[in-house]
């Protein structure tokens, strides 16, 4: 995949230690679509959502990164946040029965996506991306609410992770606009000949994911 | 951890490659992924807060930077995707678990599978 390159600042993160700045001073060249997708999910966390605001949106990240919540919301964000492999059943109907499943699964969109960018740049060695200033756009409504809580913790279709959001349109679309830069297209991941050119090909790509899941727990 | 690794055994023998799953659970073996032993040292580094410089290092050097940038990204994917899983709780279909018993015994994901109640 032939991908633009661009600087390391245009991701809006700092070189925070020194063995990350002997990088940059070998490349500072990233592509450009990780930068893109990180940038405009935090443009979504800052809007509006189905039943959350910006402004309580950008509140259950905080809480999530702080550790700090003040709220049922952010207890949850914050659990989720830090030791996801502990969060039971339990844990969301509790979220839920303060908040309602859709801000539920919002929260749970939005805490899974900062995680992405929080430990992109961990592992960049930057600081992390700074979070938005809300919007004050109201929410859209837009649930869907012929969806059944079946054995899962949240009302969702049928179907594999990818739509186990998608109680909440809006959430399921940005969590699917994640995959191509930070892991591999639908198209991609159906052919396993498939090498990020330059970068890693897929038995590479799948070794992280089951090494990763395996540490935390995550069965799935 | 279960789909990823029949995806790793499904795209490694279409390369050819002797996987081993095995060394997704001990190190000390060899995957059979080119570079699967810096890719593992970077993921335990990060997750377990050990020798994160070392193991940046090693994984540009065996596979080079833009490499290192992959899996920087797609470490970050699967932190979002576990946080998804664990947040809503997906179920697992039982009949592909039945399907992949010996991969579930060698991987010990009975046992992650028994502690969650899934």
């Amino acid at each position: 995949m032939d991908t633009e390159k661009h600087d390391a600042w245009d991701l809006h993160c700092h070189i925070n230690d020194a063995s990350a700045a002997e990088y940059r001073s070998d490349m500072p060249e990233i592509r450009t679509d990780i930068g893109a997708v990180i940038g405009a999910d935090f443009e979504i966390m800052a809007g509006p959502g189905a039943v959350l605001t910006g402004s309580e949106r950008v509140a259950i990240a905080a809480s999530a990164r702080s550790g700090n919540p003040s709220d049922t919301l952010g207890v949850f964000a914050s659990h989720l946040y830090q030791s996801p492999a502990t969060v039971a059943a339990d844990d969301v109907s509790r979220a839920a029965r303060a908040s309602g499943f859709p801000s539920v699964v919002e929260t749970i969109g939005i805490v899974a996506r900062l995680s992405a960018a929080d430990r992109f740049c961990e592992v960049m060695g930057f600081d992390p991306k700074p979070l938005p200033d809300p919007t004050d756009d109201a929410p859209t409504g837009n649930v869907q609410n012929d969806l059944k809580k079946r054995r899962a913790h949240v009302p969702m279709p049928p179907g594999p992770i990818p739509v186990a959001l998608d109680l909440v349109p809006s959430e399921g679309e940005a969590l699917r606009a994640m995959f191509g830069p930070m892991y591999m297209t639908e198209d991609e991941m159906s052919d396993p000949h498939f090498r990020r050119t330059p970068g890693l090909d897929t038995p590479q790509l799948e070794t992280i994911a089951a090494r990763i899941s395996l540490i935390n727990e995550c069965f799935y | 951890m279960f789909s990823h690794a029949r995806r790793l055994s499904w795209s490694g023998e279409k390369l050819e490659h002797q996987i081993n799953l095995k060394g997704l659970t001990d190190p000390s073996i060899d995957l059979g992924v080119p570079g699967g032993r810096e890719l593992v040292g970077l993921v335990d580094a990060f997750v377990t807060d050990g020798d994160q410089e070392g193991a940046r290092e090693a994984v540009i050097d065996m596979l080079g930077f833009e490499a290192f940038v992959d899996s920087a990204a797609v470490f970050g994917n699967f932190e979002m995707m576990n946080r998804i899983a664990e947040g809503s709780g997906i179920p697992i279909p039982p009949q592909l678990v039945e399907r992949e018993d010996q991969m579930m015994k060698t991987l010990g994901l009975y046992d992650i599978l028994k502690s969650q109640q899934l």
